[in-house]
């Protein structure tokens, strides 16, 4: 279980994680106060698609179905008026997890290989497994949860509308441009201008 | 959770990064230790040691599928004057989908390169199809100055709409995956990520003395 974790922890330096990662983080910073909701419901929605995915029990969801459920997340997490409640923030956070997983296409370490090729007769110890090593990929998306809690409350409110902007714009942006079919070419230009 | 529950989450993260560091650093030795004996390959190759290339015989490998595949709607290839797939016909062939960038798929390379050099006299082909995950990976000459630091000279085909990426791995799709084809076309071998090279080794071992 240890090297799966740790394979995970590396995983979420590459590229490839990238489209799990800018989703979870910006759903948390759209949350603002209410970010640990938000990335419980994109954990859920993340792994629970990876997992229906990688184990051929379907969701496989078409490009045009993703982009819907990033704008629902939109509005569920970054319109104030409608994000009161706790469980509203779960499910814009669960929303964008399920397109996040259904996006993703991973770069594959040896132990994650293994466990891949186990899990569509693995059952629960397979889920188990996965939620382990998704543990790894998604760990920054802890850090980001626990620098927000840990941002005074005064700076937290004057923040605020930049984060809603800014999680809300990424959102937005992502459901665009799933929707025109460039997602891929949008995250290159971003790993792109890292590298450069 | 209170601030106390989130310092000692973000602890454990400093905990498992200084794990993970100590797991890179100790793979960059052994790399490090065994790159003597290896093809040129670049500093991040950092694959484990190609594993000997003198496994024992094995069982013949089982058929995984029985319809040839093919790779269609390419949008070239590199390091061969091959323009289909069907040049390769009546050779084993190990089909791997891969992309520059992607380390794990950089780590599989030196016991590809060392299986290709065996088996390539005794007519292994190896084909590269690249399939890029990001747009700056879609230009050629970058895909040729990758393989030239890489060490990688076999075919490479390059698709750089993932069409063939996609038609292989119907559902859910990973970088890298390996395919092993017999002389037949069929699929005998389907590896997804790093490792299993032992079976690789052995799967075109056999297919290579005893034929399908």
């Amino acid at each position: 279980m240890i090297p799966l974790l740790l394979e995970g922890l590396e995983s979420a330096l590459l590229p490839c994680s990238l489209i799990l990662l800018i989703p979870g983080a910006a759903a948390a910073l759209a949350a603002r106060q209410e970010s640990r909701s938000a990335l419980v419901g994109f954990a859920t929605g993340s792994i629970g698609f990876a997992w229906l995915r990688f184990s051929d029990r379907g969701g496989d969801l078409s490009t045009g179905v993703v982009a819907l459920l990033l704008a629902a997340a939109v509005v569920l997490l970054a319109i104030p008026v409608i994000r009161r409640l706790n469980v509203v923030t779960g499910a814009g956070g669960l929303l964008a997890g399920v397109a996040a997983g259904v996006l993703w296409e991973p770069c594959v370490s040896t132990e994650f290989g293994h466990l891949l090729a186990d899990l569509p007769t693995a059952g629960a110890s397979g889920l188990g497994l996965l939620v382990i090593y998704m543990s790894g990929v998604l760990a920054p998306l802890l850090v980001v949860g626990a620098v927000m809690h840990l941002v005074p409350r005064p700076a937290l409110i004057i923040a605020r509308p930049v984060m809603l902007v800014l999680g809300g714009g990424v959102l937005a942006v992502l459901a665009m441009s799933t929707a025109a079919g460039f997602t891929d070419n949008l995250i290159g230009q971003l790993v792109e201008w890292s590298i450069t | 959770m209170n601030r106390g529950q989130y310092i000692a989450i973000l602890l454990v993260i400093v905990a498992g990064g200084a794990l993970l560091a100590v797991n890179l650093l100790s793979n960059d030795d052994q790399t490090t230790a065994t790159q003597v004996s290896q093809p040129p390959t670049t500093a991040d190759t950092q694959g484990p040691d190609p594993a000997p290339i003198e496994a024992a015989p094995i069982e013949a490998p089982p058929i995984l599928d029985d319809s040839p595949g093919n790779l269609t709607d390419l949008d070239g290839w590199l390091q061969t004057d091959a323009t289909e797939f069907a040049a390769f016909d009546g050779q084993v062939r190990v089909v791997q989908f891969w992309t520059f960038s992607c380390i794990n798929c950089k780590r599989t390379l030196p016991n590809l390169i060392a299986l290709y050099e065996k088996f390539q006299p005794q007519g292994l082909e190896v084909i590269g199809v690249h399939s890029p995950e990001f747009d700056f990976e879609k230009d050629p000459l970058a895909i040729q100055k990758a393989a030239d630091e890489l060490g990688v000279v076999w075919p490479i085909a390059i698709d750089s709409n993932k069409t063939n990426f996609r038609s292989w791995q119907p559902g859910s799709r990973f970088w890298p995956r390996t395919f092993v084809l017999d002389q037949n076309g069929k699929v005998r071998f389907d590896h997804i990520g790093e490792g299993a090279y032992d079976e690789l080794n052995a799967t075109v071992e056999h297919l290579i003395e005893n034929g399908p």
